[in-house]
């Protein structure tokens, strides 16, 4: 007669066990013990950014704790792309690109004056929406990172080249090929190529461009159950037009909408009950 | 813009209105079944209480292919809302059918001598139940958790009546069978005001966000979002 | 398309089809045009080195076309055409047209021609006597004659109907090319290194004179100098005179042959190279013969103006002077594309680069020529030699030779190397280029390790294409380097080996010198055919190697457009 019935009495056991005895994945932050959890590890500070004239970031604020997945959505032309290329400073390849604000890894500027792009770069992984391995082999793609950074001792490269594919998921497919061409891979082998080759040089953060958009669900998902993965070592900061995966992979996710930040909260807070109302228009699909 | 999902979560809502006014007047059936001591209203409760079950059903096969719709947000409660709403409107029903049990049985019997007067407990209860869903239809939190409290003034006469109806029984052993079928259709209304009760919470948790079930009567009056 | 009902009787064509059609019919027009050509070079310069039978010719009495009184010539048909009063056309046309032979009679020593036309009507009778030779000769080109006999210093007199004469006169002729070799050793071998020697000893004497050295300084080069002059001039005297034994020795041996025309004439043996009885000789040993005269003229060097002998000298300069050029025009045509490209802010300076740079490809290639001169020959060469060879008697870098005519040809195809390379770079994706600069390259470690493997195939392509252009231009090089005549290759075996300094000779303007300055131009005709003929296959090898090799990066580097 109670309203709140139970399905039955084994799974209710069972989840009721489990939840007096949480395990080691119930609590992300004390995966690694050995370093001291930054809820700020990247933070941006009223950001703004200009194409030229045109102002695409306006005073954007917020905080990016480590190893956790942060997931930037909004909808097209919200800036959440820039935002996300800006972190490591990709978009200076464009011509008349500038900013107000300031944007910090580990409380350290990445516009300081002696702080040179090169080095950044190296501590950030980036994987973009379409894969885009080099016509290189499987072996020469994953170390091209160690390679630019002059790493030449052959026994370091296999054991990164091995590390990164197991990290990848790719290790046991890609093994006794490593020599073979990486444009032989199937599409979702080569995106996890590219995971790898971002991983190669164990950067902090990891920046991921939309990178399912042109994937097979299949592949969609074995990549979402890598980034579960994966952030246990790095923390990763994701930009999606798909709402049910930031709903599955994200701790965090921030709401951007004509380039300013709308809302940033806990994914499940946001996707549940969020208290912009822009954001809810937008999560329910009610935007037009 | 005209979207899919508003037309279905529209058409949701409205199985559910219509599930709700099926149940009101299953309540109101059985009641004035009892008081009259009309056999034929009973009989229609039975029938009215199958066509809520047929409601449920429908009710949540229609969450079902919205939640597989992946909603979120306002959306996704509501859908899980409609759902514990129309369970609830389920066990009035089972309710109702209840009390026009008892009332077939007691119209067949010499009418008990006692002092007891279920209409207005019937009354509140069927009208915590309408004020529930019409909350529900203005998505209006504050006139929902004003519903919780007229719960214990059910609660009461409940208490009330059960106590006069004992006492009788101890007084008339043979009017005992009676008495315990009016124990019965008390209780059931009491259960009914219940239900009503949680339909309200659930009406909170769907505009706020908040799940206030299971608080102490304390916090009732409490309202602050986050 | 519209709809049209099923049962429309019209026929409709797809639209366009008709520009198929006419795409189709130029591309072919455009291929038997290439093929046309080609097969006339091919046919009209291979054809000169098949040995042809050799006909006695009997004229009737009176003929006008008497050679030296005789009436009696023989020679090879070399043509038969039409006789027309002004201009020609050969073979077919009307059958009862008058018609008159082309001969080659050779002995050009003893006719003073060796070409001679006899009208066809005038032929009275045709013979082909099966005794008669025909002689290759060091100079005034091959000998046509009846042997009569080989008089010898040793063993007296062989005549030409002993059964030995033909080994007799093999052998003779196999010593006297030895002795020619041993000659050449000596004269342009060691005598060549003692004049170097003697050159640079008079390069030290005037270079001593400009210091203004004192003669009679004791301990100073002057003595030094005049001892090793002096020791040199009796080395040179000594081989002078080794080789002027052995060209007596040429002399030893005297040939006796009888033209066909009556005369009897006289050659020393150590003037023939080879022989062959043309009228006996099988047709497989006619291949064996065609084949040796195809490796003679690649192998061996000009004789008697350019119209005789091999061309090998111009084969080599033709292809040392591709190869210098693509190796000076790659690296600045690549490295200047990579410029605009990748670093230049792409403001109006860079357009107006372009531009310059397009234009420059409409330059008449003569202008390169007189820029070349005036630039790399006289300004750079000159102050070049100014400084490194002051005391030269005559001017090293500061005229003409392989070095400058290069680098003239890689000035004038650099426009295309760049354009090519320039669309190569913009066809690499920019995912590749961004993917490795969020490794953490720099930009010159992506150009360097992405962009450029992976536009290489079109950076071939423009390569081959300036290749093509480059092995063909004539107008500039006369300008900066190219000679009619030149036995030298620019590798030797004295220091420093490689003289870039040196002119050279061109396989297309031996084409040219061939057809407009050779005194001889009836012998000159078939030369010119063989020359067109290697310089085209020279320029194919050169494209093939260049396919060949962009083919396998294209293999190993999938993306790009090109």
């Amino acid at each position: 007669m109670d309203v709140t019935q139970h399905n039955g009495a084994d799974s209710y056991a069972g989840s009721k066990a489990k939840a007096l005895h949480p395990g080691p994945d119930n609590d992300m932050r004390a995966s690694n013990p050995s370093q001291p959890f930054d809820p700020r590890l990247v933070s941006i500070e009223n950001y703004d950014f200009f194409y030229g004239t045109a102002q695409v970031l306006h005073n954007v604020t917020f905080e990016i704790p480590e190893r956790n997945v942060t997931a930037l959505i909004g909808p097209s032309g919200c800036g959440k792309s820039t935002l996300l290329r800006n972190l490591n400073r990709m978009n200076d390849l464009i011509d008349g690109v500038h900013h107000r604000g300031d944007i910090k890894i580990r409380e350290q500027s990445i516009y300081h004056p002696h702080l040179e792009v090169i080095a950044l770069r190296k501590r950030i992984g980036m994987v973009f929406q379409k894969s885009n391995p080099f016509p290189k082999t499987i072996y020469e793609n994953v170390v091209y990172s160690l390679r630019v950074a002059g790493l030449k001792n052959k026994a370091r490269l296999d054991e990164a080249v091995e590390r990164s594919l197991s990290a990848a998921a790719l290790w046991d497919e890609a093994k006794d090929r490593l020599h073979t061409s990486a444009l032989g891979l199937s599409g979702g082998q080569q995106q996890r190529l590219c995971i790898a080759r971002a991983i190669a040089n164990q950067p902090e953060i990891l920046l991921m461009d939309e990178p399912c958009s042109a994937l097979d669900p299949i592949a969609t998902s074995r990549i979402e159950d890598l980034i579960l993965q994966l952030k246990k070592q790095f923390t990763i900061v994701i930009v999606t037009h798909n709402m049910q995966q930031a709903a599955r992979i994200a701790d965090r996710t921030a709401f951007f909408y004509l380039g300013r930040l709308i809302e940033y909260d806990a994914t499940s807070k946001i996707f549940t009950s969020p208290a912009n109302k822009q954001t809810e228009d937008y999560v329910t699909g009610r935007f037009g | 813009m005209e979207h899919l999902i508003d037309m279905e979560l529209d058409a949701l809502k409205q199985a559910l209105l219509t599930m709700a006014s099926h149940a009101e007047t299953a309540v109101n059936r059985a009641v004035r079944a009892l008081q009259e001591r009309d056999h034929a209203l009973a009989s229609q409760v039975n029938d009215d209480d199958v066509v809520i079950d047929r409601y449920e059903i429908e009710i949540d096969e229609r969450a079902i292919q919205l939640l597989a719709k992946a909603p979120l947000a306002g959306d996704l409660r509501f859908v899980t809302v409609a759902m514990k709403i129309s369970q609830n409107l389920e066990r009035v029903g089972d309710e109702a059918a209840k009390i026009a049990k008892r009332a077939r049985d007691l119209s067949g019997e010499a009418p008990v001598r006692v002092q007891i007067d279920v209409q207005p407990m019937a009354a509140l209860a069927i009208s915590m139940l309408r004020d529930a869903l019409d909350a529900f239809v203005r998505r209006d939190a504050a006139a929902a958790r004003e519903i919780l409290p007229r719960d214990r003034g059910v609660n009461s006469m409940n208490k009330q009546f059960s106590a006069v109806l004992a006492d009788h029984m101890s007084n008339h052993s043979s009017e005992v069978k009676g008495c315990l079928k009016l124990m019965v259709v008390v209780k059931s209304l009491e259960r009914i005001a219940d239900h009503a009760k949680n339909v309200a919470e659930e009406v909170v948790f769907l505009c706020e966000a908040q799940d206030i079930r299971h608080a102490s009567k304390a916090r009732f009056s409490q309202g602050s979002t986050r | 398309m519209s709809t049209t009902p099923l049962n429309n009787r019209r026929s409709r064509r797809p639209a366009g089809e008709s520009f198929v059609w006419l795409a189709a019919m130029g591309l072919t027009i455009g291929l038997a045009m290439i093929l046309g050509l080609l097969g006339l070079v091919v046919v009209k310069g291979v054809e000169p080195f098949w040995p042809k039978r050799v006909v006695e010719i009997t004229l009737r009495a009176g003929s006008e076309h008497a050679l030296q009184g005789s009436l009696t010539l023989g020679g090879e048909i070399v043509m038969q055409r039409v006789k027309t009063s002004h201009g020609v056309s050969q073979a077919g046309g009307n059958a009862d047209a008058p018609r008159e032979w082309q001969l080659f009679v050779g002995n050009k020593d003893a006719y003073g021609l060796s070409f001679r036309f006899v009208d066809a009507t005038d032929i009275a009778a045709i013979r082909h006597p099966q005794d008669v030779v025909r002689f290759e000769r060091i100079e005034y080109g091959p000998a046509i004659g009846i042997p009569v006999a080989l008089e010898t210093s040793r063993n007296g007199m062989i005549s030409s109907t002993n059964a030995e004469f033909e080994s007799a006169l093999r052998q003779r002729i196999d010593d006297s090319n030895k002795r020619r070799r041993a000659i050449e050793r000596i004269e342009r071998t060691e005598i060549g290194t003692i004049n170097r020697e003697m050159k640079d000893l008079a390069i030290e004497r005037a270079a001593l004179e400009r210091r203004g050295v004192e003669r009679s300084e004791p301990g100073s080069r002057w003595e030094a100098i005049a001892a090793r002059e002096a020791g040199l001039q009796k080395t040179y005297a000594a081989l002078a005179a080794r080789a002027r034994e052995l060209r007596d020795q040429h002399d030893d041996d005297i040939l006796v042959y009888r033209l066909l025309t009556g005369a009897e004439m006289r050659m020393p043996v150590g003037g023939v190279i080879d022989f062959i009885y043309p009228n006996q000789v099988g047709n497989l040993e006619r291949l064996q013969v065609f084949f040796r005269n195809i490796w003679v003229l690649l192998s061996d060097e000009p004789r008697e103006a350019n119209t005789d002998g091999g061309i090998f000298p111009a084969i080599f300069g033709t292809f040392l002077m591709t190869l210098l050029m693509s190796i000076a025009v790659t690296p600045f045509g690549v490295l200047a594309a990579i410029y605009l490209r990748e670093y230049a802010t792409q403001g109006p300076l860079v357009r107006a680069v372009r531009i310059a740079i397009n234009n420059l490809a409409g330059v008449p290639s003569i202008v390169f020529g007189v820029f070349g001169l005036g630039f790399f020959v006289y300004f750079l060469g000159g102050t070049i030699d100014s400084l490194l060879f002051p005391d030269h008697p005559s001017a090293v870098f500061g005229t003409g030779g392989i070095l400058w005519a290069s680098l003239t040809l890689a000035l004038m195809t650099a426009p295309v190397v760049i354009v090519a390379t320039e669309e190569a770079l913009a066809s690499v994706t920019r995912g590749a280029r961004e993917g490795s600069l969020a490794c953490g390259a720099s930009k010159w470690q992506t150009i360097q390790r992405i962009v450029l493997p992976a536009a290489a195939p079109g950076i071939l392509t423009g390569l081959i294409l300036a290749m093509a252009r480059g092995a063909g231009e004539v107008a500039p090089l006369m300008l900066v380097g190219v000679v009619k005549l030149q036995r030298d290759l620019p590798f030797s075996l004295d220091f420093p080996f490689v003289h870039l300094d040196q002119k050279f000779m061109h396989l297309g303007f031996h084409v040219y010198d061939l057809g407009f300055q050779s005194p001889d131009s009836d012998a000159a005709k078939p030369m010119v055919f063989a020359t067109t003929l290697l310089l085209i296959g020279l320029v194919i090898v050169l494209n093939l190697m260049a396919i060949v090799i962009r083919e396998r990066l294209r293999r190993r580097y999938a993306t790009g457009a090109f």
